[in-house]
């Protein structure tokens, strides 16, 4: 994967060079503060809930974490091949598979720095007295960044299928409600598919991989490799989707 | 250096490139000519190796375009039409970006950066962003991005356009510059740009080979003859001085134009320069010669006639 690590480092930067990089991070810091003080409040100081809130413990995580990588790589494809930035990359020696990659890299990169401004809520309670539990939030920032990756490579995918970045703001948003919500579709496809597929949705739960190590401090490679395969998967499908590109000119 | 065999492009019902086969030695350079829409970037593609051929091959350095896609991409230096580079960068940045996408150490990629600002002139505008030079700038980074790995082959599409007058004398330089060392294709719609620069031109019309050769030959075999104006007065008549120029040895037609301030004029289709035989002539006949101008044929008239023999006007479909 040569060139991965180039494209990745100024894909890094062009994110916090645009202003949107920064509204996206104060806007979820605003957030995630106001619903770390109502969590503390309302769990009546329970800082380990109210720290993991953000990190894959509740629904406030799960809007973040469906909306913002979108925003985060609509631009990356879409726009680059517009403005023939695409040609000039994929022209140069690195592979599309490494291009691709870099830029998966970088939207998981800023993604991992945003699920990490927990530790700075964990911080500050722990200054003040209280002792979060590092363990938990450790492997749970770690589950956080791992769907944010899947998410990113979810992006990226409409990215490289779209021609303008709000179209592939939407398509991704889309894709990752669809993924989130899959589980649900299991007792309507129960009946029509039978039990085989439905058990098969139901191992696409993000929420249930989620919670049921990641939060609990447990690291399972299981489940580890539940979110690893399934954005491998769609990063190939990014990859493909950017070299059928090249054949349609 | 570079050898194409039947390459081919199909967009859907459209073929772009039909059948196109030449080779360019090592050291070669070349201009790529013909109208748009001929099929000049599409070819371009292919070389870089950005657009797979539907069919033919590509080799360049020994290496194919689709099976060693990474040995040619080392291999080539490419400016493409749209010059893209990424606006919010320094023009620093976006150097070292390409050498480090070349596998150049940092330091490297910055030594070379500066070198070759210095050679497009732009080495006191290196800390400025990509997206605040002017057209004519951003022509001259791409350039410079184009160089940076020092590639063996350079293929650039249209580096001249958008560019003044001043700074396309520069680039003309800098491309003839580069023809010692390197191999150079380089297209263009700006006719005279081209003869200036390249002893071998290219000529696609259509997505085929129109003509493949060194200036003066496809001159000679397709621009046809040489054009002699002529203006003069005498006292005789303007047939009898049409005749005694058409007997003239070498000239094959005489053409009588409008009479200009009582000057008779005409334009001689020639073999030859046949100047000073007219001036004797002239002198001989004691005419008053005005104006003797010889026009030799340029690529633009080839260009001209290649284009219009292949596709005929038809007035009839004009205006119905």
């Amino acid at each position: 994967m040569k060139g991965c690590t180039v494209i990745w480092r100024r894909e890094l930067a062009a994110l916090f060079f645009s202003p949107l990089a920064w509204i996206l991070f104060a806007l979820a810091l605003f957030f995630e503060a106001n619903f770390f003080l109502l969590a503390l409040v309302q769990g009546g100081g329970e800082v380990n809930g109210a720290l993991v809130l953000f990190l894959g413990g509740g629904w406030p995580f799960w809007l973040l974490a469906l909306f913002v990588p979108p925003l985060i790589t609509m631009r990356m494809i879409s726009e680059e091949s517009r403005s023939g930035l695409l040609e000039f990359l994929l022209t140069a020696p690195v592979s599309d598979a490494a291009v691709v990659a870099g830029k998966a890299l970088a939207a998981t990169t800023f993604l991992a720095l945003l699920w990490g401004c927990v530790f700075l809520h964990a911080a500050a309670v722990s200054l003040l007295g209280a002792s979060p539990d590092w363990g938990v939030l450790a492997t749970a920032w770690l589950g956080a960044t791992l769907v944010g990756a899947l998410f990113s490579a979810v992006g990226l995918v409409a990215s490289a299928l779209s021609g303008t970045p709000l179209l592939a703001a939407f398509l991704a948003i889309l894709a990752n409600l669809a993924l989130f919500f899959l589980p649900l579709l299991r007792d309507a496809l129960r009946g029509i598919l039978g039990g085989r597929v439905a058990g098969l949705l139901e191992r696409v739960d993000l929420h249930a991989h989620l919670s049921g190590s990641f939060l609990r401090g447990v690291l399972d490679t299981g489940h580890v490799a539940f979110f690893l395969a399934w954005t491998l998967a769609a990063l190939f499908l990014a990859v493909r989707t950017v070299e059928s590109r090249r054949w349609l000119g | 250096m570079i050898q194409v065999a039947h390459l081919t492009r199909r967009f859907a019902a459209h073929t772009a490139v039909d059948d196109l086969s030449f080779s360019l030695e090592r050291g070669e350079v070349v201009g790529f000519l013909g109208p748009n829409g001929a099929g000049k970037t599409t070819t371009m593609r292919m070389l870089t190796g950005f657009l797979p051929p539907s069919s033919g091959s590509v080799t360049v350095g020994g290496f194919d375009v689709l099976k060693d896609s990474l040995e040619v991409r080392q291999r080539i230096g490419y400016l493409p039409e749209s010059v893209p580079l990424y606006r919010e960068h320094r023009v620093l940045e976006m150097l070292v970006f390409q050498g480090r996408l070349h596998g150049l150490a940092r330091g490297e990629a910055r030594r070379r950066a500066g070198s070759v600002l210095e050679r497009v002139g732009l080495a006191e505008r290196a800390r400025s962003l990509v997206g605040k030079l002017s057209k004519g700038m951003r022509q001259r980074v791409g350039l410079a991005v184009a160089l940076l790995p020092e590639p063996e082959v350079l293929i650039l599409d249209e580096p001249t356009s958008g560019l003044d007058p001043l700074q396309r004398l520069e680039v003309r330089r800098l491309i003839q510059d580069l023809a010692r060392e390197r191999t150079v294709l380089f297209s263009s719609h700006i006719l005279p740009e081209v003869e200036a620069v390249c002893p071998r031109v290219i000529l696609l019309h259509k997505g085929r080979l129109a003509a493949d050769g060194s200036k003066e030959e496809l001159v000679r075999r397709l621009g046809g003859e040489n054009r002699l104006r002529v203006e003069l007065t005498g006292s005789e008549p303007a047939e009898a001085v049409r005749t005694a120029l058409a007997a003239l040895a070498d000239v094959r037609a005489v053409v009588a134009g409008e009479p200009t301030d009582g000057f008779l004029v005409f334009e001689l289709d020639s073999e030859h320069d046949v100047r000073a035989a007219v001036g004797e002539l002239a002198r001989a006949r004691g005419w008053l010669l005005r104006e003797l101008s010889w026009q030799r044929p340029t690529l633009e008239r080839l260009f001209a006639r290649l284009a219009l023999e292949l596709e005929p006007v038809r007035p009839e479909a004009v205006g119905t």
